[in-house]
C-alpha cells in the first residue's frame, strides 16, 4: 500500500502529540512493508526531504507568510498541495491520511484531484480543546466537519473521542474507527543514574519527585497541580515538583506559582531533549496528568512504561487505558484536593506503588504497540481503497 | 494571552523563522501594525526568554523565532 500521510507536524517539528504518533505509525506501516510518504512543513535545520526508516518525508517551506494564522495554515496547504501533485507525478499513492484539521484542505483537495480515499485521524476537537468563542474557532470547527464528511474513514484514539466526534459533527458511528495511540517502550529499557539525574534538577535524596509533563495550555491542567502544591506540602514537605514543556499559557502557570507560597519547590525546565526527558521521567518517584480535557493522554502511557506511577485525572481517554489502584491513580479533574491526596496515596504505599507500576508496563507491553496501530490502521486503509 | 507572544506567533506566521528570512523591528512593526518601539520592547523579552534571535545582516539588524519558539508558538494551536 502506497500512504501518502498528511500531517503539520512531524519531528523535529514537535509540538504535541501528533509528531510521535505520526512518526511511531509511519515507522510501524513501514517495517509491515507499506509505502510510506509523509508531507510536513519545514522546521530549521531539518532536511526539505530525506529516507528514515524506509519512510520518505518531504517537509514544505510556506514562501509566503500571513500573521494572521488561519491565512497562514491555508497558504502552507498551497505549498504542500503543490509538493504532493509533484510528488504524484512518480508515485500513484492508495490511500491519503490526514492528522488533523490543519492539512485537511490539501488532503480534501488531493482526494477530490487523484480520486483517492482519504482516512482522517482526529486527534482531537477545537470545540473539545478551548470551546467556540472566537471567529477563528468557528472556521476551525467547521474545518474538522469538513473532513470528518469528506473522510471515507474517520480514526479517532479513543472511545471518548468517538462520542464527541459522532455527537458534534454528527457523523455515522459506523464511519468512525477507534484505534488507540501507542508509544516504544524500548525507549525506557536503558539504565539511568536516578541521583545524578535527580541531583542535576536540585532533588535531594530524601525528596520526592512529582513530574509532570505536557505543553503548557489550559487543557492540560496544570494550574491545578500548582494548587496542589501547598496542600501535598503540609502533608508531605518532602516534595518537589518539575514541569515539563513550554506553550503560551507559561507566564499564567508561573504567576500562579509564584503566589502559591512554595514557588521554590516548583521548577519549569520548558522543552527538554528527548534523552533528558526519558532519564527525568525514569527518576521521578510520580507523574501527575492533571488534564481537563484528553483525547487519548499519550503522556500517561509513557509513564507507564517508563515505570513511575501514574496519578491522572479520571477523564476523557485516560479512563480507557487506566484502570483506578491497578495500574495507576485516578483523581478528580479541576481538584487540587483530589490531586494531592492522588499523590500522596502513592508516595504513602510504595509497595503498592510498585504492584501499580508492575501492572501498568504489562498493560503497555501487551496492547499499546505500534506494531498492533499499524495493523488496525493498515486494515482500515484497505477497507477504504476497496 | 501575553501581548509579546502574540508578537512571536505572528513573527512565526508570516515566516520569519531563520535567519535568512528574518526582518527588522520597522518591518514587523508594519506587519504587526503596531509601533517600533513597542515591537522593539517585545522582541527584547522574546529573546531574552529565548524564542527570538538576533541577527546582523549588512550591519542592519533583524530577528527571527528561533526553534524553541516555533514550537512555543505551535501549542497554540493544538
Amino acid at each position: 500500500m502506497r500512504v501518502a500521510m498528511l500531517t503539520w507536524e512531524y519531528p523535529p517539528r514537535i509540538v504535541g502529540g501528533i509528531a510521535r504518533h505520526c512518526e511511531g505509525l509511519a515507522k510501524a506501516l513501514a517495517q509491515q512493508g507499506h509505502e510510506v510518504h509523509v508531507f510536513s512543513l519545514d522546521f530549521p535545520g531539518a532536511p526539505d526531504y530525506e529516507e528514515q526508516a524506509g519512510i520518505r518525508i518531504y517537509r514544505t517551506r510556506s514562501e509566503v507568510g500571513h500573521p494572521n494564522f488561519l491565512t497562514w495554515v491555508l497558504l502552507f496547504n498551497h505549498y504542500i498541495e503543490k509538493r504532493m501533485a509533484d510528488t504524484s507525478k512518480l508515485v500513484d499513492f492508495d490511500v491519503l491520511h490526514v492528522h488533523d484539521w490543519l492539512s485537511a484542505p490539501v488532503g480534501i483537495a488531493f482526494k477530490h484531484f487523484a480520486r483517492k480515499p482519504l482516512v482522517f485521524t482526529a486527534h482531537s476537537t477545537e470545540h473539545g480543546r478551548s470551546g467556540l468563542h472566537i471567529p477563528d474557532s468557528f472556521t476551525i470547527d467547521g474545518l474538522e466537519w469538513w473532513s470528518t464528511y469528506e473522510a471515507n474513514k474517520v480514526i479517532v484514539t479513543s472511545a471518548s473521542m468517538k462520542g464527541e466526534v459522532c455527537g458534534h459533527f454528527h457523523v455515522s458511528d459506523s464511519k468512525v474507527e477507534i484505534i488507540p495511540n501507542a508509544i516504544d517502550p524500548t525507549v525506557y529499557d536503558g539504565q539511568v543514574d536516578k541521583g545524578a539525574v535527580r541531583a542535576r534538577w536540585g532533588i535531594q535524596p530524601h525528596e520526592k519527585l512529582v513530574l509532570c509533563v505536557g505543553r503548557l495550555v489550559p487543557q492540560k491542567g496544570i494550574e491545578y497541580l500548582i494548587h496542589a502544591v501547598p496542600i501535598l506540602s503540609r502533608r508531605r514537605p518532602e516534595t518537589k515538583f518539575i514541569i515539563v514543556g513550554d506553550g503560551w499559557y507559561r507566564d499564567h502557570l508561573e504567576y500562579i506559582a509564584n503566589t502559591s507560597g512554595q514557588r521554590w519547590k516548583i521548577t519549569f525546565t520548558g522543552f527538554i531533549s528527548d534523552w533528558d526527558l526519558v532519564a527525568l521521567t525514569k527518576s521521578a518517584d510520580v507523574m501527575v496528568v492533571p488534564s481537563i480535557y484528553e483525547p487519548f493522554g499519550i503522556v500517561a502511557l509513557e509513564g507507564m512504561a517508563a515505570g513511575v506511577p501514574v496519578v491522572a485525572s479520571q477523564i476523557g481517554g485516560l479512563t480507557e487505558f487506566i484502570e483506578h489502584d491497578r495500574t495507576g491513580v485516578f483523581v478528580y479533574p479541576r481538584n487540587p484536593e483530589s490531586i494531592s491526596w492522588g499523590v500522596d496515596h502513592v508516595l504513602s504505599n510504595p509497595g503498592h506503588a510498585d504492584w501499580l507500576v508492575k501492572n501498568a508496563r504489562e498493560v503497555v507491553r501487551k496492547t499499546y504497540s505500534w506494531e498492533a496501530v499499524a495493523k488496525r490502521t493498515a486494515k482500515v486503509y484497505k477497507e477504504v481503497v476497496g | 494571552m501575553p501581548e509579546e507572544f502574540r508578537v512571536l506567533s505572528m513573527m512565526h506566521n508570516i515566516g520569519a523563522v531563520t535567519a535568512e528570512r528574518s526582518l527588522t523591528v520597522d518591518e514587523l512593526a508594519q506587519w504587526t501594525g503596531m509601533d517600533a518601539g513597542t515591537v522593539k520592547a517585545y522582541v527584547q523579552k522574546l529573546r531574552e526568554d529565548g524564542y527570538v534571535e538576533f541577527v546582523q545582516i549588512s550591519g542592519i539588524e533583524k530577528y527571527h523565532v528561533t526553534r524553541t519558539g516555533i514550537m512555543k508558538v505551535l501549542t497554540l494551536y493544538s
